[in-house]
């Protein structure tokens, strides 16, 4: 899963979603068989302030096309507050990125345990604008 | 603001009385060494020397001191007599909770930019105790720089701490007090304490127009590739972070066997990717520095002083970070009272910014 067709470029995207809310989305979009593309490989968070941005800085260095980061909307984590941390972190850490031009590749959404729908279009768009974005520029360096 | 203006000499006089009249236990202040200028820790009030008026004042840096003070649990009083720069970071280090804001008395000297120790030393003739900005071009036609961290800062005024000395024309000094443990200070040693006006808004318009434009100018580094290729001399010896007054975990990410693998750990990494650069995590190094102290870096360039290959990283540490602190509208240093802002939040903010 995931390889690359012949000619064609499929981008691997590293989700990391919060177990409270948008992991639980991605079940109910499974559950009601909605169809999005295979290209997110999903790492669950107890919280999407349990993301610690090297994770981000990591996945892109090693090669992955994309990062995606899934919590909780404001005002509704499970830990209270988590989501609103993570929310200044991921700002800041694409507010770097965006200096190299690497942070159309890691993108953040709020989605409830009750937003499939949500959930699979969010994996469609991202999976439709990293194809358009070609190849991450880190992948195969030697770094 | 209450303060007093005294003269230059009398500078050696004022630092006496403060360890004299106990208002400290200790103090951490420039002294000539040499032709050089370099800190030291003096508790008796004997050693303080005749010439310490004009060495606060030389245009040289070392270190960054409040990276000497970063971590002590002592409960004597500390004196720390430094540059803006080094007292911001200061106040960092007590929002991080790596001092206690009770047992410092941080004193900020009017700083005219400064150059590398070393060129200081060679040079010290030429370049006198005093800058100014005739005389910066002057020098910089004979090859002696001023360091670029210095270049691009806007804020080398003494505005920060409990108290500023502030040079006037002449030889003449103020020394007021910001907070009221300045003030306190102040008091204690008789000073004849009057309203002072040392705001210089003028001046520190003129200084920040000047730095926004030689950082504008200074080569940029704006997409990935390009950022390798900036640090392709890297060696990861890490002194960029030892030196750093604001990088302060007890034990670094990249000293660990995650962040610092070797051996077997290696030979993994290589086999997933076929190849590996080592020494390793070389662009996740200074990624991931960048990051930790995005809200904190007072852009001092010890940095770039401190790195072996020469690398000049005042162009990617200050000005990256400086990028983070804009979204905040976070000045780091500014205001001990500020929360760090990534220990805060607003309940609807920076949606703009997530995707």
């Amino acid at each position: 899963m995931g390889e690359e067709k012949k000619g064609e470029f499929e981008p691997k995207i590293i989700g990391f979603t919060c177990n409270w809310c948008t992991y639980a989305s991605a079940d109910l979009a499974g559950t009601s068989r909605k169809k999005y593309p295979p290209n997110a490989r999903i790492i669950r968070l107890m919280c999407s302030g349990r993301l610690d941005p090297m994770f981000v800085l990591k996945a892109l260095l090693n090669g992955a096309d994309g990062v995606f980061i899934g919590g909780c909307h404001p005002g509704e984590c499970h830990y209270i507050k988590g989501n609103y941390y993570a929310r200044r972190r991921i700002a800041a850490i694409r507010t770097i990125l965006k200096q190299f031009g690497l942070d159309n590749r890691v993108r953040s959404e709020w989605i409830s345990a009750s937003e499939g729908d949500k959930f699979a279009r969010v994996m469609t768009e991202m999976a439709e604008d990293l194809k358009k974005l070609g190849p991450n520029p880190m992948r195969g360096k030697i770094l | 603001m209450k303060g007093a203006e005294i003269g230059i000499e009398d500078l050696e006089g004022f630092f006496r009385g403060l360890l004299e009249k106990e208002v400290v236990d200790c103090l951490v202040m420039p002294h000539a060494a040499g032709k050089n200028i370099a800190y030291m820790l003096v508790t008796d009030p004997k050693r303080i020397e005749s010439s310490s008026g004009k060495a606060i004042f030389a245009p040289s840096f070392s270190v960054n001191a409040a990276g000497i003070v970063k971590g002590w649990t002592v409960a004597n009083k500390v004196g720390l007599v430094a540059k803006p720069c080094e007292i911001r970071a200061a106040i960092e280090l007590v929002k991080l909770n790596q001092m206690d804001k009770d047992s410092l008395l941080l004193i900020s000297v009017d700083c005219s930019g400064t150059f590398e120790n070393q060129v200081y030393a060679d040079h010290s003739d030429e370049i006198g105790e005093r800058l100014e900005s005739g005389k910066i071009e002057e020098l910089k036609g004979k090859g002696i720089e001023l360091r670029e961290a210095c270049k691009i800062c806007d804020s080398r005024l003494a505005d920060v701490g409990d108290i500023a000395v502030v040079r006037l024309n002449g030889d003449k000094v103020v020394v007021a007090g910001l907070t009221n443990m300045g003030e306190a200070a102040l008091t204690a040693l008789e000073l004849p304490l009057e309203d002072k006006e040392i705001e210089r808004k003028e001046e520190k318009a003129r200084i920040a127009e000047e730095a926004k434009k030689n950082e504008e100018a200074l080569p940029k580094i704006s997409s990935i590739e390009e950022l390798e290729a900036f640090l392709q001399d890297c060696i990861v010896c890490k002194n960029c972070r030892d030196v750093c007054p604001v990088c302060y975990c007890k034990e670094c990410f990249f000293d660990q066997p995650l962040g610092n693998p070797a051996s077997g750990d290696l030979l993994n990494l290589a086999e997933l990717r076929g190849a590996i650069g080592v020494p390793a995590n070389q662009l996740f190094y200074h990624l991931t520095r960048v990051y930790h102290v995005s809200t904190t870096c007072v852009g001092c360039g010890a940095c770039a002083d401190a790195c072996p290959k020469e690398i000049p990283l005042t162009r990617y540490y200050p000005v990256i970070a400086r990028k983070v602190q804009d979204i905040f509208e976070y000045e780091p240093g500014k205001d001990v009272e500020e929360p760090l802002p990534f220990v805060v939040y607003e309940e609807e903010e920076l949606e703009d910014k997530l995707r």
